[in-house]
């Protein structure tokens, strides 16, 4: 399959762009400039890969979940282990790199937003370690649900500014985020934590996520000689997604399945299914598919994962919905949670519950499947941070984690 | 173009005579009570009316604009409303009326259906802070068509080739955003921004009005010294806000005439 991926510079088909106020518009061109060159500065790329293998532990494995495999009893199923990353998810790697990104820029302060915290702890490890100021802004709400990685933030060093506007979750913080870009853009450097935003930060944060799927497809190669039949991953911003579907796209035999959160039901109005339920829209600085009413106000998503709550998608998922070659689909909060215990229970290993939407579809999936098929799943980080959440619905009354 | 806008600026320029011009969130702060603010405004000697058009998460306006906003937003008010409100304004004044909102309810109506209703309700101008030169440029010819002004915005930090590059596309004024941040900062020009104002008077051909953080009339005079005149957004509605509907009528008109 041939993908015409831009036809105008920050587009993915008719999504992207640059949707921001004009004072952040010589932030952007420097960032692009900037980011061009150390795209092809070799020495650039060898700290890079050079920071993830030894700061960030990788390569992750490819794990084969063997006693998943044989619940489901067929195909063969494989976890990509982002979970085992240093800060305990796939965040680490965007923020790495764009840290490397700020300093050739030498900007003195970083600001980022946070959903789950994930992203927000990857940014104040990569500015402590770089010795730069750091501010996390990140929704009342979440802060509430994700309490042990706001602890992590401020051992770290970073400021973590609770944000009460809107509903108080990810799509406040980004606007508190933009808005403190807007005030301090000669210092600030902005690192968004998705696959979302202006040009070019869908295309910076793809490039520094794909070594998930380059990874993912040596691995597979070496275990299985061949391509996987199945990719799934789930979907808020997605970057995780992107991340592991990016160097599998020219392969038209790999079927990628990516994975938005139902929350309480796609007809309950209590969803954060973009892609699903979505239209297009303009926000937060690109064109792409978002949760609005019929006078474009952004409406509250909803998601018991606070990493998934969030109105809008990164543009390229918009236009990979588009052209049919990503299939996307949603699970809900329930669903998502039945997966966390199961893979607790069959593999040891605790996911996080945005983790769990994309291990929730194997339920719809694997029916479906040959005997031989294999599929990967992106297990894009680890449960620690939503063990409140764990706590308070998967607890048997008499106080136990059933 | 509107020669509405272009041709009062011209006179203005002409007789020396500085522009002073409120930004109002429409629908706020009751559903009704935009309307009766603006004809009065009008009566007290505004130059013309910048709109604003409530949206979800305006990003780059600070926390007075963005409350009020929200309120807007909870009396009911969508860009339908707001067109409403211009046809009922239209039957008292002919004051000039610049609509700003984030593009995504424009986008949504669609930009074409939208030009042409907001041209019939009596709209003069827009100003889309979202909407910069590259993307607006493809619907350069609808605007013209539908005869509304784009106000293009510019800030300290914008580099002079693209300074001179807005210029050359703009009509009617320019937008200039008197700092780097958002609406309602407390703000002193530096000296540095002084010599950008300077700048400005040399290399721009034509009027520009400055907006964000004017809120009084040392602010008016201060910053009309350089400029064509000013907009003044978040004190006003901050008045708005704080003063009871029945004492609203002289709180604006003590405010207004406070300015000048």
């Amino acid at each position: 399959m041939q993908i015409s991926m831009k036809n105008r510079t920050g587009y993915f088909g008719d999504y992207g762009g640059q949707f921001i106020p004009e004072i952040l518009k010589p932030a952007l061109r420097e960032l692009e400039t900037a980011y061009t060159k150390l795209k092809k500065d070799q020495h650039f790329q060898q700290r890079f890969r050079n920071e993830l293998r030894d700061y960030a532990g990788r390569p992750t494995p490819l794990y084969y979940a063997e006693n998943l495999t044989h619940h489901y009893g067929r195909g063969k199923i494989y976890l990509k282990r982002e979970d085992l990353n240093h800060t305990g998810a796939h965040k680490i790697n965007n923020a790495i790199g764009q840290i490397l990104i700020a300093q050739a820029m030498q900007k003195t302060r970083i600001i980022a937003e946070t959903g789950a915290g994930q992203h927000g702890v990857a940014t104040a490890t990569v500015a402590a370690r770089a010795g730069l100021e750091c501010c996390i802004y990140m929704g009342a709400e979440d802060m509430q649900r994700q309490f042990p990685n706001v602890q992590r933030m401020r051992l770290l060093g970073a400021r973590v500014r609770s944000v009460d506007s809107g509903t108080a979750t990810l799509k406040d913080a980004t606007n508190e985020a933009l808005r403190d870009w807007l005030v301090n853009v000669g210092t600030t450097h902005y690192i968004i934590g998705s696959v979302v935003g202006p040009h070019p930060f869908p295309t910076i944060v793809r490039d520094f996520q794909k070594i998930i799927g380059e990874e993912t497809y040596r691995q597979i190669f070496e275990k299985e000689q061949r391509l996987p039949d199945y990719i799934i991953a789930c979907v808020g911003g997605g970057s995780n997604a992107i991340g592991i579907f990016t160097p599998f796209l020219k392969e038209p035999s790999v079927n990628l399945i990516g994975v938005e959160a139902a929350g309480k039901g796609l007809d309950s109005g209590k969803h954060a299914a973009t892609l699903g339920r979505g239209s297009v829209g303009i926000f937060h600085g690109m064109k792409t598919y978002i949760l609005q009413n019929k006078d474009g106000q952004i409406q509250l998503p909803y998601s018991l994962s606070a990493g998934l709550d969030y109105p809008g998608v990164g543009p390229e998922h918009s236009f990979l919905y588009d052209s049919k070659r990503v299939d996307y689909h949603s699970v809900t909060d329930a669903e998502a949670l039945s997966a966390v215990r199961q893979l607790c229970r069959l593999e040891g290993i605790i996911p996080a519950l945005e983790s769990a939407h994309a291990l929730a579809f194997l339920n719809y999936l694997m029916p479906q499947t040959a005997q031989n098929d294999i599929i990967v799943v992106n297990l894009s980080g680890r449960g620690d941070k939503d063990m409140s959440t764990y706590i308070n619905h998967l607890c048997q009354p008499q106080g136990e984690l059933s | 173009m509107s020669q509405k806008l272009t041709r009062l600026l011209e006179r203005y320029k002409q007789q020396h005579r500085k522009c002073l011009s409120l930004f109002v969130t429409a629908g706020f702060p009751e559903r009704d009570a935009t309307v009766d603010i603006i004809c009065q405004a009008a009566d007290e000697g505004i130059d013309f009316i910048e709109l604003g058009v409530p949206f979800s998460d305006p990003v780059a306006d600070g926390p007075v604009i963005q409350r009020a906003s929200q309120r807007a937003l909870a009396n009911g008010i969508g860009l339908q409303d707001v067109l409403e409100m211009v046809t009922d304004i239209r039957r008292s004044t002919e004051i000039p009326i610049i609509l700003m909102g984030y593009l995504n309810p424009f986008h949504v109506m669609g930009m074409d259906a939208f030009f042409t209703r907001a041209k019939t309700a009596g709209v003069d101008g827009l100003i889309i802070p979202d909407w910069p030169l590259e993307e607006s440029q493809s619907c350069q010819a609808q605007l013209q068509a539908a005869d509304l002004d784009l106000i293009h915005l510019i800030a300290p930090n914008t580099p002079p080739a693209r300074i001179r590059e807005i210029n050359h596309i703009s009509s009617a004024f320019i937008y200039c955003v008197a700092y780097t941040g958002v609406t309602g900062q407390d703000n002193h020009p530096t000296p540095e921004a002084i010599k950008f104002f300077d700048f400005l008077n040399c290399t721009l051909t034509h009027p520009w009005i400055i907006g964000f953080g004017v809120k009084t009339r040392q602010d008016f005079r201060l910053y009309t010294q350089y400029s064509d005149g000013v907009i003044i957004g978040s004190a006003f509605i901050a008045l708005l806000e704080q003063t009871p509907l029945h004492s609203r009528k002289s709180a604006v008109r003590t405010f207004i005439t406070g300015l000048r």
